[in-house]
């Protein structure tokens, strides 16, 4: 069968479906990052999708996940500098160890 | 055509397997390398839609920027030879797979009953000079305002990693009493 819109909705659900899954049962803080990265990437595999079988090849629906990639580079710069700093502090990447606000 | 289907079948049972594999394994440098291979999978999901320009900024930026990023940060922190990181508890496991199969189906359900799949047009795909002239053009439709705030967070991003991870305050005070 030729893969149309909805299979690649169905895959992406899917993709989200296990960021969202790592997300609740992660408990080191890198490991939840790149589950966030899943999450977003299956985000930006609907906006091309979309524009591929509904639009007509409308730009924005190439931009997007142009600008997905990048907040997503930047998102993984500071929380990777948050990861070194708590991991300066604490020698340990337990996102419930690190519960307080406290330095 | 039928490349294409067998590409996409291909291609995405691989990047769901990496997935998988990205959300199981124990070792923190594993995950990272599966992130990548799950990144390749949909740059290869973006040529089976003719997004070649995206495809490349995938492989170019992600694996590339993000992954090799995650890789040093990992190393940095963690001994990656032996160590390998708490799990949640059973329960929690059994709870998070319930939560993301029951919002898979309703998502599926709700996909399936839009009827996406009748009456749409050719498909097509916006090449990169129309993603060019949209970035930068400042009519309707125009993209230039989200693409110079991108350019700032692109600048503000590295500037406060800098700081946030930077050397501590009392490192360089003992320097100087020194």
């Amino acid at each position: 069968m030729r893969p149309g819109l909805e299979h690649f909705l169905i895959f992406s659900a899917m993709l989200f479906c296990f960021g969202l899954y790592g997300l609740l049962t992660r408990r080191n803080l890198v490991a939840m990052l790149l589950c966030v990265e899943l999450v977003l990437n299956a985000a930006a595999l609907n906006f091309v999708a979309f524009h591929r079988f509904l639009f007509r090849g409308d730009p924005a629906g190439a931009v997007f996940p142009i600008l997905i990639i990048a907040v997503a580079a930047a998102e993984a710069a500071v929380a990777l500098a948050i990861v070194i700093a708590l991991f300066r502090h604490r020698r340990n990447l337990d996102v419930r160890a690190a519960n307080t606000l406290k330095g | 055509m039928i490349l294409e289907t067998v590409a996409f079948w291909i291609i995405g049972a691989y990047t769901l397997a990496a997935a998988y594999f990205v959300v199981s394994a124990r070792n923190l440098f594993r995950c990272a390398v599966g992130l990548a291979a799950v990144l390749i999978g949909i740059a290869g999901l973006y040529l089976i839609m003719d997004a070649q320009f995206l495809s490349a900024v995938q492989v170019a930026v992600y694996v590339g920027g993000v992954v090799v990023l995650v890789v040093f940060a990992v190393l940095m922190v963690e001994d990656v030879t032996q160590k390998e990181f708490l799990r949640s508890p059973l329960s929690r496991c059994i709870l998070a797979a319930v939560v993301a199969e029951v919002l898979l189906a309703i998502v599926c359900g709700a996909l399936l009953s839009q009827g996406f799949g009748s009456a749409r047009p050719e498909p097509a795909a916006a090449h990169v000079d129309a993603i060019g002239r949209a970035l930068l053009s400042t009519g309707p439709g125009g993209f230039v305002l989200p693409f110079e705030v991108i350019s700032l967070v692109l600048v503000a991003a590295p500037v406060g990693a800098v700081t946030v991870a930077g050397r501590p305050a009392d490192v360089d005070k003992d320097e100087k009493e020194d």
